[in-house]
């Protein structure tokens, strides 16, 4: 039995449909339409202990209504949930007990006073052990490297600052599971490079199972083998990040610096192209059009200054599928 | 109970960061109650009685009615603004913590600022009494003490219930101030000098009339119905309705997410 499973969930939320204007707005308050959204339909997969999953999907996709129903917070309509042998929402308090929730927008830490304040009322929250949690802090606090941040009142830090806070403040009781929405959302490189390191360590060390979710697909390429993408409620793809840039691996970008303007590009291989400050950015498929065959063609155009040809980065895979499914 | 304690303390130390606001805001909390205050003098300064309940009386039902409440208003904050945990989102993070959800409600908020009202209170529940001559004895003081227990209660149960409301509408709860603020400033007075409906209302509907008018009729001598002595106990029985509606309400969160 895997440690987290979660078979054929599906949930409609209704929806009031509100018009413009005062006089729709109006007529609302009286009748309101419903219109039923699938924030999940049909979703099931199976994590084992340890895991890191990336979970991914554009806004409004159905990511963190999963992660409610995971956390507990949420009752889904049909299906089955089971971590660790508990049903989240059956078991809530023994189930919280074992899982930590970062919301990277949303603020957990007492706003006027230092977040090491925070993290002693949450020892009384968990009833953490003295010892345990003196160390368990104690190790967070140099592993995130905010020694001294924790002593200044949470509205005095920087965004990275705080995230960081927030993230020791979410293992303070050493959960089994933790979930990481958007948690470098907005953060500058050094505390980026902070959070991620701490989280392969923590998975690593601790064996915390991390399901995270994300716009950043950097973070995924640095932490999360396998992904889950899902889209209007479904999931789309389940497997290894490789398998998914394989799919659209033939595609190269290149871009190509020039003074001149293009007009009438019509070839075929040729699948996309943008205008930037230095020139143009083309997606090129290298089965159809060889990257020889490209710069002759274009070399007819225009002046070719400068060349430079990259693998597609993961985030155009993650666009292409979008695309493909319509999202 | 662990937990409560050490939120009330973060708390206070939340609102010492700001000392101006504090000092200012512990006066400018004087001047609200104050202006209750006067009305009821300035009535009396005309009338010497109304329908046979004297200042003192009067004074004696307003304090009791103001100490339960302000209470409230501290301690029971977070209930009272239950409606920016749902409308923030806020309310999530209660859900995936082992504690139960009401105790996490009222760590959110506690209105340390609020204390001078509370103090006022006491301050007119002792001017009352002093001033009244009362034939002490030990149902009296029991009496008393489940007036301002009541107090606390009714308030408590009122803010619950309103909570609960939060679950069906998010915002615009106009309605509670007829709950709150309407029924409190009638039960600032005897309710037996409203009209009958009233009376009724405000006995049967919400009950404010067994927390400080039919034990009040006994507490001064009114009333030698024993009855009336432990009404205030009645409304501890009320309470079952918000906090059953409470725990609805959070059923219905957890299927609709709002």
């Amino acid at each position: 039995m895997s440690f987290i499973e979660v078979k054929n969930i599906s949930k409609t939320f209704k929806v009031a449909k509100r018009g413009s204007g005062l006089k729709n707005g109006i007529k609302s308050f009286f009748k309101r339409d419903y219109i039923a959204i699938d924030a999940a339909s049909d979703i099931s997969f199976e994590m084992d202990k340890g895991e890191i999953v990336g979970y991914i999907g554009p806004n409004g996709a159905g990511k963190s209504t999963t992660i409610k129903i995971l956390s507990g917070i949420l009752v889904p309509d049909s299906g089955t949930v089971k971590v660790n042998g508990l049903v989240p929402w059956v078991d809530r308090k023994e189930y919280v007990s074992n899982i930590g929730v970062v919301f990277g927008q949303r603020s957990q830490l007492w706003w006027d006073i230092p977040a090491i304040d925070t993290f002693d009322l949450l020892k009384d929250m968990y009833k953490i052990d003295e010892k345990a949690y003196e160390k368990t802090k104690n190790e967070l606090i140099s592993l995130l490297k905010i020694e001294d941040v924790v002593k200044v009142p949470v509205r005095q830090l920087s965004l990275g600052q705080r995230m960081r806070c927030e993230i020791a403040a979410s293992l303070l009781h050493k959960p089994k599971i933790l979930f990481l929405d958007e948690p470098t959302i907005g953060l500058d490189a050094v505390s980026k490079k902070i959070v991620r390191d701490f989280i392969k360590k923590i998975n690593k060390e601790e064996n915390t199972t991390i399901i995270l979710t994300t716009h950043d697909m950097s973070d995924i390429e640095a932490l999360a083998k396998r992904i889950i993408l899902i889209g209007k409620g479904k999931i789309l793809y389940d497997g290894t990040l490789q398998k998914l840039k394989n799919r659209y691996g033939n595609n190269k970008k290149v871009v190509i610096t020039t003074q001149n303007r293009l007009s009438n590009i019509n070839k075929k291989g040729i699948i996309s192209h943008k205008k930037n400050e230095i020139g143009y950015e083309f997606i090129v498929d290298v089965n159809i059009l060889t990257i020889n065959e490209f710069l002759k063609y274009l070399g007819t155009k225009i002046e070719i200054e400068d060349v430079d040809i990259d693998n597609v980065g993961i985030d155009d895979v993650i666009i292409k599928t979008y695309e493909e499914y319509d999202l | 109970m662990k937990l409560y304690f050490h939120a009330m303390r973060l708390h206070l130390k939340s609102l010492l960061e700001y000392k101006a606001s504090f000092v200012f805001g512990l006066f400018s909390q004087v001047f609200v109650f104050f202006s209750y205050y006067f009305i009821i003098l300035a009535l009396f300064n005309k009338f010497d009685n109304i329908k046979g309940f004297t200042l003192y009386e009067v004074l004696l039902t307003f304090a009791i009615i103001q100490f339960g409440f302000s209470v409230n208003e501290i301690f029971a904050r977070g209930i009272d603004q239950f409606d920016d945990l749902i409308v923030d989102g806020s309310f999530d993070r209660l859900l995936i913590r082992p504690q139960p959800i009401i105790l996490q409600v009222l760590c959110t908020q506690i209105a340390w600022i609020r204390i001078s009202r509370t103090v006022q209170a006491i301050i007119v529940l002792v001017i009352a009494l002093v001033n009244l001559d009362i034939a002490w004895s030990i149902e009296k003081v029991l009496v008393l003490i489940l007036m301002l227990l009541s107090s606390i209660a009714i308030f408590f149960g009122i803010f619950l219930l309103m909570a609960s409301y939060c679950f069906v509408t998010v915002k615009g709860l106009e309605v509670r101030n007829v709950f709150t603020d309407g029924g409190k400033h009638m039960a600032q007075y005897p309710i037996g000098i409203f009209r009958k409906g009233f009376i009724f209302i405000f006995t049967y509907i919400i009950p404010y009339a067994f927390v400080n008018y039919y034990p009040i009729l006994y507490f001064l001598g009114k009333s030698d119905n024993k009855f009336y002595m432990l009404s205030p106990i009645i409304v501890l029985l009320y309470l079952i309705i918000p906090f059953y509606a409470f725990k609805r309400g959070v059923k219905k969160y957890a299927s609709t997410g709002s």
